[in-house]
């Protein structure tokens, strides 16, 4: 069944070239400045070719705050522009999204969240037909994320050893100028900038970059009505390889009016980078694109293989989260990543989102320490069917606000 | 599940609401770097809103099924209530009393909530038949804790030495899904560090064979402390053997280990009169069913029938315990245990983090977290 998926792939991709479909997502293009710190507004972008994308509502798994669920029901996609630039050292993206309101985390609150940006791109070497899965990972095919949030100053609580500026002020001995120049060490000793990288395969299994390399720059700025993030970082290091003809990129944005945070957010599914002057990045380009089947007759190969009595299919169904929800799965899911997983659902089982959060309804089970899917097995389907079932997937998303 | 779990059982009986323990816990853990509106040990008085206000109608836990709920998170203000400071500032350039169009301290924030806010106001019409009790509450360390679960990135996990949950804080990202996950709402969001914070059972001092502040200091000794699983410790006794130990809202599903010997006995009510209603009692044994489950009922019969057993024989294991002669009784928590694990582990006590990710997998190097018993732990990798 591997063999099936590979050469429907590769029909996949003939078909596509014929009709010259061949064109990637975002062109970074290939510009001569030093790209290792710079911002949204820096001059490069003048240059830059701008490129619309969508990112969906997650909804594939649910999270447990109720007054966000509320906020979130019937979310819609939204509309961003973004633009990429390289110099054959570091890459350099820019995104630009609307935003009505700046919701940034600061002062003494307990329930506000912060707006902010993520960009993930696939660690270490990557196949186009098997790219890990768009959440977070996926176990043996890791991804590197980068994280810029609007939160003011915090302040890490471990390894500084400076327990005596963590004093309530009005706790300490001090007055006057005393106690001012105390709150300006507490002030400067904070952290200002809450950008971070993390490396995952798979939910849960995030875990932060904070080995002591300088891995990236990220900038987040509001203006009128929406946010300009940028990211800029080398093409190479020990955890991601971006010098190729196309690499594959995904955005994900948070509305802290909505109490986004983690799960509860926008995403892109995988999109095509190509960088200008690096060759013909064909192959990644067209392993992203959507499937070719009729969608009809698709709808009905899934109603018929009864993928409803586990997974909420159309967005007007009940949700059940006996498997995860399909109604923006469109959005968010590659078409390798769909055919795939329908073939062989134990290819990519991603860890249970909350552990016994759904225990009633196990999505997978564990058989000599690998994760097998509960999904049962549709590799039987011929390869008509399959691509049926897969473009009328692709069409189920939330529309555009 | 845990490999031990260590335990705390309440004796409501003898709850006087000093907050005592709330002092302990406070000046100990909560005063500083951003946890100052935390309370890791509040005392409430019940029937009330509690703290955070009503958090009995916040959500979390899990249905009859085993699936998580959807929760709340309170809010600072309006829900836990802001912790307010005076203008000591101004003592050394004003004269707060003197020509002062505001004489004397003021609070820097309008205090509109805060944990005990409703103290001592219950339920019932004064003087016919009003009724409370002290409701003393700190974590759970429940068997399947609520804000465990709700964790999307592994923040939380439950030692397997003494099943105490803590959150790691390395790899806490202050997602606050656990806040909504913990019916008790016994976990915190710390916006200093902006990270999640909690009981953590006083482990620094239990590793070294001291109770939790909170019981050390327990004025009216109402607080016993034990590993479940040790038949000697008063813990196991009251909880298994006699079984006068329930837990608090056990149809959460979490399966808390702080249990509570139920309040037994309650005041007649008042006629119009003013006269005693011979054979009532003023605190709905309802209200108790609703804390404790359907074993509440056998719990008091039990108290009840070896109270009656003291009185005529002098003797009864149970009263004793309960009357709390000695601390050394009340808590069992040395003999040796956290230094055989010590040693097993080379000589270190646990670390407040997650094991599972001390080791590198996939990050280039691991990072180093200090901690205050000297260990150099290497944090950063994954699996």
């Amino acid at each position: 069944m591997k063999k099936l998926s590979t050469s429907l792939i590769a029909a996949a991709w003939a078909a596509a070239s014929l009709m010259g479909l061949q064109t990637a997502d975002i062109v970074a293009k290939k510009v001569n400045t030093d790209l290792s710190k710079i911002s949204y507004s820096a001059d490069v972008w003048n240059e830059a070719v701008f490129s619309e994308i969508t990112l969906f509502p997650q909804t594939s798994i649910a999270l447990n705050d109720k007054k966000a669920n509320d906020a979130n029901a019937n979310a819609k996609a939204k509309k961003a522009k973004v633009a990429a630039v390289h110099n054959g050292i570091q890459i350099a993206f820019l995104i630009k999204w609307a935003d009505g309101s700046m919701n940034i985390q600061s002062g003494y609150k307990a329930d506000i969240y912060a707006d902010g940006f993520a960009v993930q791109f696939p660690s270490g070497a990557f196949k186009p037909d098997t790219l890990p899965y768009i959440g977070m990972g996926s176990e043996g095919r890791p991804v590197v994320v980068h994280l810029q949030k609007a939160v003011k100053s915090f302040y890490e609580p471990n390894g500084k050893g400076n327990v005596y500026y963590q004093l309530n002020p009005n706790q300490t001995e001090l007055f006057n100028e005393e106690l001012d120049a105390y709150n300006k060490k507490v002030k400067a000793i904070g952290s200002n900038d809450y950008e971070k990288a993390f490396i995952a395969e798979g939910f849960r299994s995030t875990t932060e970059i904070k080995d002591g390399t300088d891995l990236s720059y990220a900038r987040l700025g509001y203006k009128t009505d929406g946010w300009m993030g940028s990211l800029s970082r080398s093409l190479k290091d020990v955890y991601v390889d971006l010098n190729h003809a196309a690499i594959p990129v995904a955005f994900a944005v948070w509305d802290g009016e909505k109490l986004g945070r983690d799960g509860l957010k926008h995403l892109t599914s995988w999109l095509s980078v190509s960088l200008e002057g690096n060759g013909d990045g064909s192959a990644l380009i067209a392993a992203i694109q959507d499937a070719s089947g009729d969608v009809a007759a698709g709808k009905e190969a899934v109603a018929t293989n009864g993928c409803a009595g586990c997974h909420q299919v159309e967005a007007t169904d009940a949700p059940n989260y006996m498997g995860p929800s399909l109604s923006n799965i469109g959005g968010y899911a590659t078409a390798s990543y769909l055919r795939e997983s329908i073939l062989s659902p134990s290819s990519v089982v991603v860890p249970g989102y909350n552990r016994n959060a759904h225990s009633n309804y196990m999505w997978y089970t564990e058989e000599n320490g690998k994760r097998v899917s509960t999904m049962t097995d549709y590799s039987w389907l011929d390869a008509q069917t399959l691509e049926n079932m897969v473009a009328y997937l692709q069409t189920l998303k939330a529309e555009v606000e | 599940m845990s490999k031990r779990q260590l335990a705390m059982v309440m004796d409501l009986n003898k709850c006087i609401g000093c907050q005592t323990c709330t002092v302990a816990c406070k000046t100990q853990w909560t005063n500083r770097n951003g946890r100052e509106y935390m309370y890791w040990n509040n005392v409430e008085t019940y029937p009330g809103a509690g703290y955070p206000k009503n958090w009995m109608e916040l959500g979390g836990g899990f249905d009859a099924a085993g699936d998580l709920q959807a929760g709340v998170i309170p809010n600072l203000e309006a829900d836990y209530g802001v912790p307010w400071d005076y203008n000591y500032d101004e003592l050394s350039t004003n004269n707060l009393i003197a020509g002062n169009a505001k004489p004397g301290f003021s609070p820097n924030v309008e205090p509109t909530w805060g944990p005990n806010w409703d103290e001592d106001e219950g339920a019932g019409m004064f003087p016919q038949d009003n009724y409370f009790f002290y409701l003393p509450r700190i974590c759970n360390h429940c068997t399947n804790p609520g804000c465990l679960s709700a964790c999307p990135r592994d923040a939380i996990f439950k030692r397997e030495e003494d099943g105490v949950v803590l959150v790691d804080l390395d790899r806490c990202q202050g997602y606050r899904y656990c806040i909504a996950g913990c019916p008790y709402k016994k976990i915190y969001f710390n916006p200093k560090i902006s990270k999640s914070e909690k009981c953590i059972l006083c482990f620094p001092r239990v590793e070294q064979g001291l109770p939790p502040a909170c019981a050390q200091q327990c004025v009216g000794r109402i607080r016993f402390v034990g590993f479940l699983d040790d038949e000697e410790s008063q813990v196991y006794k009251l909880v298994h053997k006699y079984k006068v130990a329930l837990g608090l809202r056990q149809d959460y599903g979490t399966q808390p280990n702080v249990y509570y010997v139920p309040p037994t006995e309650s005041p007649a009510k008042f006629d119009a009169d003013g006269k005693i209603i011979e054979g009532s009692t003023r605190l709905p044994i309802e209200e108790l069913e609703k804390l404790f489950g359907p074993g509440v009922h056998d719990a008091i019969k039990t108290i009840k029938s070896e109270m009656q057993k003291r009185k005529e024989t002098g003797e009864s294991e149970l009263m004793d315990i309960l009357i709390a002669y000695q601390h050394a009784d009340m808590f069992r928590l040395d003999n040796n245990y956290y230094q055989e694990v010590a040693k097993s582990k080379g000589n270190r006590l646990a670390p407040p983090v997650d094991t599972r990710y001390i080791v590198g997998k996939h990050t280039a190097g691991a990072h180093a977290i200090n901690f205050y018993h000297g260990g150099d732990f290497k944090a950063g990798g994954h699996h």
